[in-house]
């Protein structure tokens, strides 16, 4: 057992959250109000003793005793000619969410939130949202067309578009689903699962507006764009227009390499603001039409059901949403004392104004320090100075974007919407520390 | 309500774009990129819209349509589309003649019912297009035209929208579409297509001793219980190795 030094002040968030027991049920019973009742009912008796840290020595022996690292010749250059993360990293990692889906190519894994900093989300870690599975496509053999309300229709291969004049720019990426598990009652207990299908990223790319005016499009009838992936599922997806020729872009790049393959490598859309469903990955079509197209995943899938069973269809944009990651659920306070309660804020409709946190449930709320760059339609960093004597607590965040919307908290969105919706659940997260220390996801009311 | 009044809705959101300015192309450019040819865009726009555009010709009836389903899709969807082991229930026979009459499944309104593809999708051509470029799941694009008039004749027929002695082509595909039991049951009043849209929900500005009603909050036992025994496991130290707690002994 180590020193009081080597616990530090926070515990991680579990690695998984679900027993296997509890995984199978779910697999036999579904993930519907079956899951729902199995997660509230049951209460089991267990738990677990935390590490007690052994008796400080006078003297700290990872400062006394030289480490072997200090005493001995490092590795080689290009050891790793890709570079890995520490070993001692192997837990943060992408996790999928046990009986959330049936198959593992229709499916989610998560980004770890939790143990992230900044504004850019590592590539490796970027969330995975698949249809059909990931392809690995030649990029020699893959090719952009341009067709519909156009002059010409045209054919890009990839060395072409990456010999076009380029923007880079720093967008986040959240699936219209992320929260979705959240609409009925608490249902994961950490914020990789309940806000990880996040991300960001700096995208590098050709704008579509470019491509389009290449092409010749016909400005009096084009209204939308469909955009059409090269892998089995071919992922259609019907693009405002106006965004599209506002800051769309053909990515190729991501965090300065190349895009990876679960991220659609070699091309995908990036529309800002706008869902992730509608980033098509592996990009190999444009249309320019008049009409949206009502394809599956805006006919049967991505329709926020309201509460009187209409749904709303070509709902896109990603109003304005924050999130503490630290102290989050899962997590656990070991020490009273100093905590730099930390998260991100974001709005598909532009900046980060500013962000508030509320130490009581949403009773008392005060400003947060926001860390710049603030970017339109990008994650932004925020932190609160807060020290915890051990009292129970209810922490939330709440963000007001520059167009002056301010974050719903639950009440207010459900109020509205209902439980029903899956998609564009932005309320307001609430984290209960215990005074144990346990950090807890809740729904307040 | 019908969500289809497309009037002024669609003045507003759908119709501004193409004024937008786009960028001006480089000099040079220009000689980047090739026209396609009429069998490459063939070969790739195989898109369907709502108004068939795009649409192949061609015809399949409910009896061809079994019989690829079985072949093909069963497997996973189950004999009568109602399977939920590799997806949801694309059709469970709980649509209604009422529902059929009206253009809205009134079941959606029930959160005890399974919501299924044919309860909710309120245009033909999205089974049309789907089936066509994605089923069967591990064979994309693998089926004739044809085989997919017939397909989509056996699943409307499964839900009881069309008669046993059904034919789908493309001559009645859009009288058939008009039957869609959801087919009013879509809204496009709502301000998240666009930028500039409206939100139908805003957060309170309140920083003082504001309401939070009763302050009471739903905090799941099993969730947390789970919580203690895997933060066991996974040790407080700042990194995966080395685990210090010897869990078993707990
Ligand atoms: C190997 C398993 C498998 C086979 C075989 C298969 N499907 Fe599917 N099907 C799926 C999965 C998985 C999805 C969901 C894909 C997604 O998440 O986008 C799906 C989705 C669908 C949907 C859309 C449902 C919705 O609500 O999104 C339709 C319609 C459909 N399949 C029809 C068919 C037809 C017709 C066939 C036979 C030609 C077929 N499927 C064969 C696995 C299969």
């Amino acid at each position: 057992m180590g020193t009081e030094a080597d616990q530090g002040h926070l515990q991680l968030a579990p690695e998984s959250f679900l027993s296997t027991d509890l995984i199978n049920e779910i697999q036999r019973e579904g993930i519907d109000s079956g899951r729902r009742t199995l997660i509230r009912g049951a209460i089991a008796a267990a738990t677990a003793a935390i590490a007690v840290p052994s008796v400080r020595a006078a003297d700290d022996p990872d400062i006394v005793n030289l480490p072997s690292w200090t005493r001995s010749l490092g590795k080689p250059v290009v050891a790793n000619p890709y570079g890995q993360p520490s070993p001692f990293e192997a837990n943060i990692v992408r996790r999928q969410s046990p009986g959330l889906t049936r198959t593992d190519q229709s499916s989610v894994s998560f980004t770890p939130l939790q143990n992230l900093f900044g504004m850019i989300t590592p590539s490796g870690l970027h969330f995975e949202r698949h249809h059909q599975g990931w392809v690995d496509i030649d990029p020699r053999r893959h090719r952009l067309m341009i067709n519909g309300l156009v002059k010409t229709p045209l054919v890009f291969t990839m060395e072409e578009l990456l010999r076009m004049p380029s923007v880079s720019r720093i967008h986040f990426l959240e699936c219209g689903a992320n929260t979705g598990l959240e609409w009925g009652n608490v249902a994961v207990p950490t914020v990789q699962y309940t806000h990880g299908m996040l991300s960001a990223s700096e995208f590098t790319g050709v704008p579509v507006s470019l491509l389009l005016e290449r092409a010749g499009i016909d400005r009096q009838r084009a209204k939308v764009l469909l955009a059409e992936g090269a892998d089995g599922s071919s992922m259609t997806r019907t693009i405002n227009l106006e965004n599209a020729l506002d800051d769309a872009l053909v990515a190729y790049g991501q965090n300065g390499e190349m895009l990876r393959p679960e991220n659609g490598y070699p091309l995908r859309l990036v529309v800002p603001g706008v869902q992730g469903v509608s980033w098509v990955k592996w990009l190999r079509r444009l249309e320019v039409g008049d009409e949206p197209w009502a394809t599956k995943d805006e006919a049967a899938h991505y329709v926020d059901m309201m509460p009187d069973g209409t749904h709303r269809q070509y709902t896109s944009i990603q109003e304005a949403k924050s999130v503490i990651t630290a102290p989050s659920g899962g997590q656990k306070l070991l020490k009273h004392g100093y905590y730099s309660v930390t998260g991100l804020a974001w709005s598909g409709r532009g900046t980060v104004e500013k962000v508030e946190v509320s130490v009581d449930g949403g009773r008392n709320w005060r400003p947060a320090r926001v860390e710049g760059p603030v970017l339109p339609k990008a994650l932004t960093r925020f932190q609160y100075d807060w020290v915890w004597q051990g009292e129970e607590t209810l922490l939330q965040s709440r963000v007001t974007d520059s167009t002056g919307y301010a974050q719903p908290s639950r009440a207010e969105l459900i109020g509205v919407r209902g439980t029903r919706s899956i998609y564009h659940n932005n309320a307001i997260q609430t984290w209960r520390v215990g005074s144990d220390g346990e950090v807890h996801n809740v729904q307040l009311g | 309500m019908c969500s289809w009044a497309k009037g002024v809705f669609i003045a507003l959101l759908w119709g501004t774009a193409a004024t937008a300015l786009a960028s001006p192309v480089p000099e040079g450019v220009e000689t980047l990129g090739r026209p396609a040819t009429d069998t490459e865009v063939i070969a790739w726009d195989i898109d369907v819209r709502p108004d068939f555009l795009g649409l192949p010709p061609g015809s399949g009836d409910v009896w061809q349509g079994e019989e690829t389903w079985l072949a093909q899709c069963a497997s996973c969807h189950g004999d009568f589309g109602d399977s939920n082991e590799i997806f949801a229930p694309l059709v469970l026979g709980n649509i209604t003649e009422d529902d059929i009459e009206t253009g809205r499944v009134a079941a959606l309104q029930d959160s005890a019912v399974t919501r299924t593809t044919l309860m909710k999708v309120a245009t033909l051509s999205t089974l049309w297009d789907y089936i066509f470029r994605a089923m069967p799941w591990n064979a994309p694009k693998s089926l004739t035209h044809d085989e997919v008039y017939g397909l989509v004749a056996y699943l409307l027929n499964l839900g009881y929208v069309v008669e046993d002695d059904f034919v789908l082509s493309d001559s009645n595909i859009a009288a058939t579409q008009a039957l869609m039991p959801n087919r009013n049951g879509m809204s496009r009043e709502h301000g998240l297509w666009s930028v500039q849209g409206e939100p139908d929900v805003r957060g309170s500005s309140c920083v003082r001793d504001c309401d939070v009603g009763d302050g009471c909050y739903f905090f799941p036992a099993r969730l947390r219980d789970e919580c203690a025994r895997q933060s066991c496991r996974a040790g407080p130290r700042l990194g995966a190795l080395p685990r210090v707690v010897d869990c078993a002994k707990q």
